[in-house]
């Protein structure tokens, strides 16, 4: 039904896709495997119309696509389930399927519709009442009313990014369920998933992509979990990094049982124990959204933990606010510079007192001391060569590499005891992302203890003294870089790991 | 108005990869100076732009808007007496609107500005007619803290509301307006009230509590040197202090402002008292210098000028000067227009919403790259 053939995308340097091929028939499941950055969202982005490919070419049910928009690509017949719903929360499941639906003339026809997403309904078993607000469902209600929508706009293959993501297990068994109903129809799926487990359930075949291109594909029959999970991450460990021999010394950041559930009490970190020592780092893989982001932000003291407690140096800062933790020793890398780690209209100087700027010597009485803050921005421009103009340009005007280095500046150029590290190379280019791999190991190299999160795995394994795998909220498989199996953690990042056979550090 | 204040800090999880290659990436004036001038030459822009379109509108009304302008010109600067009035005019202008201003910044919506300062008129009123044998200078110092106090009080309870029950403040502020408006009917048809005036007032206050005059023989007090340090402490005080780093930084992003181990509560609550005291003190100044008695309706209005002069100074806490100065002219001038060419004193409203709108207009383009 579908064919792609030699897809080309790239991003500046970045080949998002270099040459992807991939095919899908009516009535078939095809997976789409692959870790974050391996270009399947950008696969899937070509082929829905939202961004053009450089070259290859699209046939769609005998016709060719090309210069095609996403209304086109949906008139075509394409379906995208994107990972987060595009539902208007305080409308009805009704009305939802009526926003930007075809057109029927002047009225919505309100009654035929609801009719037909009954009938949808019943025939794939969703349960779906198009009366109901979309506020009052569960997500995987909601998703199933993307689905519904898609099939009322006529979609012969549907398109399903991490659809199980947001879902429980029951959930995620009625949604694959539901796939298989819609493939016996004839109808042709992509489903995008890192998780292994859910591949072997309900596809026909499995592509594996890898740095933008198919690092191969084969009929479910024929494949075991190893060979995928080893398809999905396969590489050498590559090195070439001055990490100098040493013992790691003391232990300075301890965690014990740290959990910490969010609003709906859900569970997002679980029960967490690490240990980082004095020169040592430990780097933490994983799919996006495992969990990562609540622990580091729990670590640092932006969330209080549910349970558990955390010692810095044998000091107990399980309850400090962020300010002292700073104090202590305690340096944190967020994700998003855009947000969180920089404020982009504050310019370099202030961005680099920015945890610091109520006391000296940034302070005087009650002034700021705007002259510290120029001479400070002047020496940490220099040390860590940022390519700036002048210290008071807004920070905003610096590229992503730069501004990251505002970041370290600040927080590494503080000699901290323990640092926080988390995706602190995201949406860097290659040399920038040396850069602050470079500065880590070097404050690792002085005697600081690391815990190093990243979703790319290749960094991982570059970076860690120890290395982990952070899933469904537990940090599990914790091993020094010798010993690690890339076969064990792939398969325990796509979240289908023997729990017997790993330990929890 | 809170849409494009809303825009800048806006949670962006996902921004796109960063291009290789480009280092350093220079698309706008650096120095902040420039931007100062270029902020000014816009804000001059629109206001030419409103009396342009503004003339239309005396057209239309029969009238010469060259004559019309001419006595408005007269009626602002004309003599001592009318800047005099002019300046009287613009204090609770400048004050009111350098609160709304720094709360704009940190992005709080506090539009109470009107509630404020009446409850801070009936605080200064109560003190001056509980007290009439106190010496003017210390009477008339107590009558003001006691109205900044009131003011910043009525400013504390929507904040409280919207950091315990999570009220917008946008709702408590605008509705603490009509409690605090009311409250001076209520007290001028009760305890307050002139026995037999007719009129809901409160009596004469006794004359060692009215403001002394700052030039002898005009009506101008010294409500005015208040306002102008009021402007520089907010000045310094944003842009010099720990204080006023705090505020922008709640301002930008919270996320930020969580990172860097401020309080957002904390910064939230301290913003809104200090502006609710600001504009209490006008509300003093109103009935201690210019009416020298509490009066119904004395602070009609001046909450959402105070907003609008806010924006009109780009929320720049020096710019409020002049802006509120503007107004304060503008109206004083407006009065003179309507007594000589008979143009409907209102029109001045039209050429205030017209300014407004080209202001923002020409500011709003640039708002998202304004340095906070």
């Amino acid at each position: 039904m579908l064919e792609m053939r030699d897809i080309r995308k790239h991003y500046g340097a970045v080949r998002a896709n270099d040459g992807i091929d991939l095919a899908v028939g009516a009535g078939r499941i095809v997976g789409l495997l692959g870790e974050n950055g391996s270009g399947k969202s950008t696969l899937m982005k070509v082929l829905f119309g939202v961004v053009k490919a450089d070259s290859g070419t699209i046939r769609f049910r005998e016709r060719a696509l090309a210069n095609h928009t996403p209304r086109e690509a949906i008139a075509a017949g394409i379906g995208m389930i994107h990972q987060h719903f595009m539902l208007v929360e305080a409308m009805t499941v009704l009305e939802n399927i009526l926003l930007g639906g075809k057109r029927a003339g002047v009225g919505l026809r309100r009654s035929e519709v609801a009719d037909r997403i009954r009938k949808t309904s019943a025939a794939y078993g969703l349960g779906l009442e198009p009366e109901a607000v979309i506020a009052d469902l569960s997500f995987g209600h909601r998703q199933r009313v993307e689905i519904v929508k898609a099939l009322l706009e006529g979609a012969d293959l549907l398109v399903l990014d991490e659809p199980t993501s947001n879902l429980s297990p029951p959930e995620i068994k009625s949604l694959l369920e539901v796939l298989r109903k819609l493939a016996e129809q004839g109808r042709a799926i992509i489903f995008i998933t890192h998780k292994l487990g859910e591949v072997f359930d309900v596809c026909d075949e499995v592509v594996v992509l890898r740095d933008g291109k198919v690092a191969g594909k084969a009929l479910i029959a024929d494949a075991t979990r190893k060979d995928l999970a080893h398809l999905m991450v396969g590489r050498d460990i590559s090195v070439g990094l001055s990490r100098t021999d040493r013992k790691p010394g003391k232990e300075v950041l301890v965690a014990r049982k740290l959990t910490w559930r969010d609003s709906d009490g859900r569970e997002r970190v679980r029960e967490i124990d690490l240990s980082l020592r004095e020169g040592e780092i430990l780097a933490v893989a994983g799919v996006d959204g495992n969990g990562q982001s609540d622990l580091v932000d729990v670590l640092a003291g932006l969330k209080l933990p549910s349970e558990g407690t955390i010692e810095l140096d044998g000091r107990d800062i399980t309850r400090i606010p962020v300010g002292n933790r700073l104090r202590a020793g305690l340096a944190y890398i967020p994700v998003d510079r855009g947000a969180t780690s920089l404020v982009a209209g504050m310019t370099i100087e202030e961005n680099l007192a920015l945890r610091d700027f109520d006391r000296p010597p940034y302070r005087r009485g009650i002034w700021l001391a705007h002259r510290k803050f120029r001479k400070q921005a002047q020496a940490k421009i220099a040390e860590f060569s940022i390519l700036a103009r002048q210290p008071d340009m807004p920070v905003r005007m610096l590229s992503g590499g730069n501004q990251q280095k505002v970041v370290i500046a600040r927080e590494i150029g503080r000699n901290p005891r323990a640092l926080i590290a988390f995706q602190a190379t995201w949406g860097l280019d290659p040399g920038a992302t040396r850069f602050v791999i470079d500065q880590v190991i070097a404050m690792r190299n002085r005697g600081g203890a690391i815990l190093y999160i990243a979703s790319e795995l290749d960094e991982v394994l570059m970076v860690g003294d120890r290395i982990g795998v952070m899933a469904n909220g537990r940090l599990i498989g914790v091993v020094p870089r010798q010993e690690v199996d890339l076969a064990q953690i792939g398969l325990m990042m796509a979240g289908s790991h023997d729990d017997s056979a790993v330990t929890n550090s | 108005m809170s849409a494009s204040l809303g825009k800048e800090g806006k949670k962006d999880r996902t921004p796109p990869p960063e291009q290789p290659g480009a280092a350093i990436t220079i698309s706008e004036s650096l120095s902040v100076t420039s931007d100062f001038w270029r902020r000014l030459g816009l804000a001059i822009l629109a206001i030419s732009l409103s009396f342009v379109v503004s003339a239309i509108f005396i057209v239309i009304a029969g009238k010469n808007p060259l004559l019309a302008y001419w006595s408005l010109i007269r009626g602002a600067f004309g003599s001592i007496d009318s800047v005099a009035f002019a300046l009287n005019k613009s204090t609770p202008y400048v004050l009111a609107g350098v609160g709304v201003a720094l709360c704009f910044r940190a992005r709080v919506i506090n539009i109470g500005g009107e509630g404020q300062i009446a409850v801070g008129g009936i605080a200064a009123s109560w003190v001056a007619l509980s007290c009439p044998d106190l010496p003017g200078f210390f009477l008339i110092p107590l009558a003001m803290l006691a109205g900044s106090f009131a003011g910043a009080i009525w400013a504390a309870i929507p904040a409280a509301m919207r950091l315990t029950r999570g009220v917008h403040e946008v709702l408590g502020t605008l509705l603490m307006n009509f409690v605090g408006v009311l409250l001076v009917s209520e007290a001028l048809h009760g305890p307050m009230g002139e026995v037999g005036a007719g009129f809901p007032q409160s009596p004469l206050f006794p004359e060692q509590a009215w403001l002394p005059a700052l030039i002898p023989g005009t009506d101008l007090h010294i409500g005015i040197i208040l306002a102008v340090v009021a402007v520089i402490v907010c000045h310094f005080g944003f842009w010099h202090t720990p204080w006023g780093f705090r505020l922008r930084l709640i301002g930008s992003t919270e996320t930020a402002a969580a990172y860097a181990g401020v309080s957002v509560a904390r910064g939230f609550a301290g913003v809104m008292l200090f502006a609710g005291g600001l504009a209490g003190v006008a509300g003093a100044i109103e009935v201690l210098g210019v009416h020298y008695r509490l009066i119904q309706g004395f602070s009609q209005g001046f909450g959402f000028d105070a907003v609008a002069i806010a924006l009109l100074a780009s929320l720049n806490p020096a710019a409020v000067l002049p802006a509120g100065l503007f107004f304060g002219f503008l109206e004083a001038g407006a009065l003179a227009m309507q007594r000589e060419i008979g143009v409907p004193s209102s029109l001045i409203y039209v050429i205030q919403g017209l300014t407004m709108i080209f202001v923002l207009c020409a500011l709003g383009v640039s708002w998202r790259r304004q340095r906070v």
